[in-house]
């Protein structure tokens, strides 16, 4: 078999189980994120995928009807890099999946460490984010990463993709330095990845014998091969630059940029290339002391204006991990300095959907697409929006498990003193 | 919402040139910005911040620094700067209750489990960027404070972001004194490894040495009281000790404790050993738990200043719930919301907004816990922190709704000064990376100097989360 055939099984076979049912939403000003608002919409799902969307869809008969008059439904956010699932409580080391030790660590793989009952999911469900990519920090070369559902009763069923990508840390101080020690360090690992992947080619053609296994070279070897994108992690303009730069020496054709507010600084070449971005945080300071004070809030409106495709982050650490919800303020915030609101929502929706290879499943609500949405009170950017209830694959997701909500609850009918 | 756009009216152009002059991106060489004899906002959506609510097509009248008038149709006296604030908002300055954004380093002093003797107006830092930063997003005032490593920490300061100004001219003069107290894993040091270790290491012995600190004040206070007159003249007085002299001044009611903490059990042990030695604690800060005990800390008398959502980040931070201002509210406590971050402290209309999503709390209520609730809690609401007449014209003219997302401060003005105003930081910029870029080249011209482009921007100590430490502490456990 094919690696691709494995990479696709693993993609078909670890999706999670749809429900079997049809269900009409009426009422709802419905937000498809790839085209305009529709005012009392109907949204059609049947056995967990969304079967018609539109202002005069019809319904079968057999569909059972949710009236959600007066409230907003969106597809669900999509956070492009975190580690939920992967930390639980950032103080106490034993609850830590985050960050593997050394620096070459392409075999590790997000998902199987992921803790499908980590009390970080269900507050970050009731804050309408639904999929998330997860993704292994620590050393240089730092393993693959996953798309997962926030819903499962394992992780192999909360598991929609992986390898999503394979994340690379450009060192800090390789732009500088052409002989830097752990550029060297990424480039002969490569290299040695690449003869290996030429002995077992030689091997699997009946012309040699077999290499010895290495778990490291063998997980490179759909990156060499391009059937898995690089996810390049960089820090400041100069980084970005040389990393692109080093990206294209090695002959990566997918990459993903990821960086702070800089990434603007490289807009026109991000677009002359189309290659994607992952901006860490709007919320974030200006990286130099002379730098205007709005200067990562801009940011995001100078990449769109430039035509990047983008998603907007909060940088993804285990610190924020149990508010990845709020995605949504920063993409906010973007807007309030200049990106247009329409906009602002995709880069939390379907740009990331599409950045992590899952643009034909998530990210909009579109015929064909997973039912994966939820229902808001208003603007799905505003701090001051409720939102009520959460759907994934046309399950709506029991908001009584956030614990968040369970304590306010308990308390509120505290007996007055 | 819709997003609006940004009024096409310069207000720089229209408060005449004597405003709009030469305003740095560095404090040390912008100059405090004039106040006019009276300012006339016009035709603002004005949220008091009190009784008066929020008052539509509403003037403020401002005269050397202090809100005049507030109401309909006022008139505008010879020579006024006059702001048209059409379809715009105005809210008071925004007051940050906790804060450690700028401070020349050294927010903890850790070395022992009671340092009441320090005090953070030493190390004001007036030329922080954090303080431009942190206007530009309306922050007026902040509270300056030690930080959480010991059980009592050091005594704090309360500035005003006047940028420009020195730091002894920034503090607000006629505040009551207040100290930091920290309760929970900080003081008891189990999140980061400390050189030595320091008694207590756990929540009671927390408890225990807070009250063994006050039993020595109050003896400390007989001594120098039976140390007076007739009965002083032929003894050796008694030795003068400034961490007691501190702590007496707690018990004399001069300096307000301001106590950082995270769970239920030990906002109760604080409140009850507050009240057997006769005092009160001022406000509880951070109180994740708050909502557990909040009919105690109301009886108390205590206020409460809080995140709006961090959580999880700790274990004691676990049970952090974002409707926790809402539920406080709701049981009759005074509830703030703060930063403890200068990056945060930009956006503090938004950190509010979020009891509204997720404790329906009423939007102006919302507002005024990072204003009248965090000004009376400082005890600056004879000051600041409401639109009202007599008081201290510190206010934010927003783009649009305060609370909303899209919303921006086009303009901070603290004791009647426009301290920030987007369109002249707008138009500023240009002339800034000249002066960098001339700066550059001379450098490099007279040594061939480095390339400086990778300057940090922060002289406030942001934390490095691959940095092992105290920075870590601060940033990781949450709170310092």
């Amino acid at each position: 078999m094919s690696r691709i055939a494995i990479a696709l099984l693993l993609a078909s076979g670890l999706a999670g189980p749809l429900k079997a049912e049809t269900v009409a939403y009426v009422g709802a000003t419905v937000h498809p994120v790839s085209g305009d608002a529709i005012e009392d919409g109907i949204l059609l799902v049947r056995d967990g995928r969304i079967e018609d969307i539109g202002a005069d869809v019809e319904i079968p008969d057999d569909a059972r009807t949710e009236d959600l008059s007066g409230l907003h439904l969106y597809p669900g956010l999509i956070h492009a890099g975190t580690v939920l699932g992967l930390t639980e409580i950032s103080s106490v080391p034993g609850t830590q999946d985050t960050t593997e030790m050394g620096q070459v660590n392409a075999a590790i793989r997000a998902e199987v460490a992921v803790n499908h009952d980590s009390m970080l999911f269900a507050p970050n469900v009731a804050g309408g984010l639904l999929t998330a990519h997860v993704v292994p920090q620590g050393g240089l070369i730092r393993g693959t990463s996953a798309a997962i559902s926030l819903s499962g009763w394992n992780w192999e069923e909360m598991t929609l993709a992986a390898p999503v990508g394979m994340h690379v840390a450009f060192p800090r101080s390789a732009a500088e330095n052409e002989d830097d020690d752990d550029l060297s360090l990424i480039d002969e690992v490569l290299d040695q990845a690449r003869s290996w992947s030429r002995a077992m080619t030689a091997w699997r053609d009946g012309n040699a014998s077999r290499p010895r296994n290495n778990d490291q070279y063998a997980a490179l070897e759909p990156v060499l091969e391009g059937e898995v994108p690089v996810f390049l992690h960089t820090q400041g303009e100069r980084d970005m630059n040389a990393a692109l730069d080093w990206a294209n020496r090695q002959g990566f054709e997918r990459i993903v940029l990821v960086g702070g507010p800089d990434l603007q600084h490289l807009a026109d070449r991000l677009a002359l290339e189309d290659i994607p971005a992952i901006l860490n945080s709007v919320y974030t300071m200006p990286p130099r002391a002379w730098e205007p004070y709005d200067e990562a809030y801009v940011a995001a409106s100078n990449l769109a204006e430039a035509g990047v495709r983008f998603a907007i982050t909060d940088g993804g650490s285990a610190f924020n991990a149990g508010n990845a919800r709020h995605i949504t303020f920063q993409a906010g915030m973007a807007a309030a300095f200049g990106l247009d609101s329409e906009t602002a929502l995709k880069t939390v929706t379907l740009w990331p959907a599409e950045i992590i290879g899952m643009g034909e499943e998530l990210g909009s609500l579109e015929t064909g697409k997973r039912a994966t949405f939820f229902a808001a009170t208003g603007d799905a950017l505003e701090v001051t929006t409720q939102i009520q209830r959460a759907w994934i694959d046309g399950e709506e997701y029991d908001l009584s498990r956030d614990r968040q909500r369970q304590l306010y609850e308990r308390y509120r009918e505290r007996p007055r003193r | 919402m819709k997003k609006m756009k940004l009024l096409v009216l310069t207000l720089a152009v229209a408060m005449g040139p004597g405003l709009a002059g030469a305003h740095d991106i560095e404090a040390w060489n912008s100059p405090v910005p004039e106040q006019p004899d009276h300012v006339l906002i016009r035709n603002a959506t004005v949220w008091t911040a009190d009784e008066a609510g929020i008052l539509e097509n509403t003037d403020i009248l401002i005269r050397r620094g202090e809100i005049r008038r507030i109401g309909e149709d006022l008139r505008a006296p010879r020579g006024s700067v006059e702001i048209d604030a059409e379809g715009r908002h105005v809210t008071p300055g925004l007051i940050d209750a906790h804060s450690h954004a700028a401070m020349l380093g050294g927010v903890n002093e850790m070395s022992l489990i009671s340092t009441a003797m320090v005090e953070a107006r030493d190390i004001v830092d007036a030329d922080s960027i954090n303080i431009y930063r942190q206007m530009a997003g309306g922050l007026t005032t902040m509270h300056l404070m030690h930080g959480s490593a010991n059980a009592i920490g050091g005594q704090n300061v309360i500035a005003k972001l006047r940028w420009g100004a020195d730091p002894a001219d920034m503090i607000i003069d006629d505040a009551p004194g207040t100290i930091k107290f920290a309760l929970g894993e900080n003081p008891k040091q189990s999140n980061w490894q400390p050189d030595t270790l320091r008694y207590p290491q756990t929540r009671h012995g927390v408890a225990q040495v807070i009250d063994e600190k006050f039993q020595m004040a109050r003896d400390y206070a007989e001594q120098h009281e039976a140390h007076t007159g007739r009965a002083a003249r032929n003894r050796v007085p008694p030795r003068r000790d400034l961490e007691m002299e501190a702590l007496v001044a707690i018990l004399e009611g001069d300096i307000e404790v301001h106590s950082h903490g995270y769970r239920a059990d030990e906002f109760l042990a604080l409140m009850r050993t507050a009240e057997a030695h006769d005092f009160r604690i001022k406000a509880f800060h951070h109180v994740l738990e708050g909502y557990k005990v909040a009919d105690e800390i109301a009886e108390h008398g205590a206020g409460a200043s809080t995140f709006s959502d961090w959580w999880g980040f700790k274990y004691e931070a676990r049970d952090a719930i974002p409707y926790n201002a809402a539920l406080m509210h709701d049981r009759g406590v005074q509830v703030s919301i703060n930063s403890d971050n200068p990056e945060l402290a930009r956006r503090m209309n938004l950190e509010v907004a979020k009891a509204v999503r997720y404790g329906n709390m009423d939007e102006h209520e919302a507002l005024k816990m990072v204003t009248a609730n965090a000004a009376d809690q400082l005890g600056i609401g004879h000051r600041t922190g409401r639109l009202r007449e007599g008081l201290d014209a510190d206010l934010v003219i927003w783009s649009d709704h305060p609370l909303s997302v899209y919303s921006r401060p086009d303009q901070t003005w603290i004791d009647g000064r426009a301290y920030f105003d987007r369109e002249r930081d707008l138009q500023q910029r240009e002339a800034w990376e000249a002066e960098r870029q001339e700066l550059i080249a001379l450098v490099r011209e007279s040594e061939n100097g480095e390339d400086d482009d990778e300057e940090q921007a922060d002289d406030d100590e942001v934390p490095d989360e691959d940095e092992p430490g105290m920075q870590v502490f601060r940033q990781i456990m949450g709170g310092a």
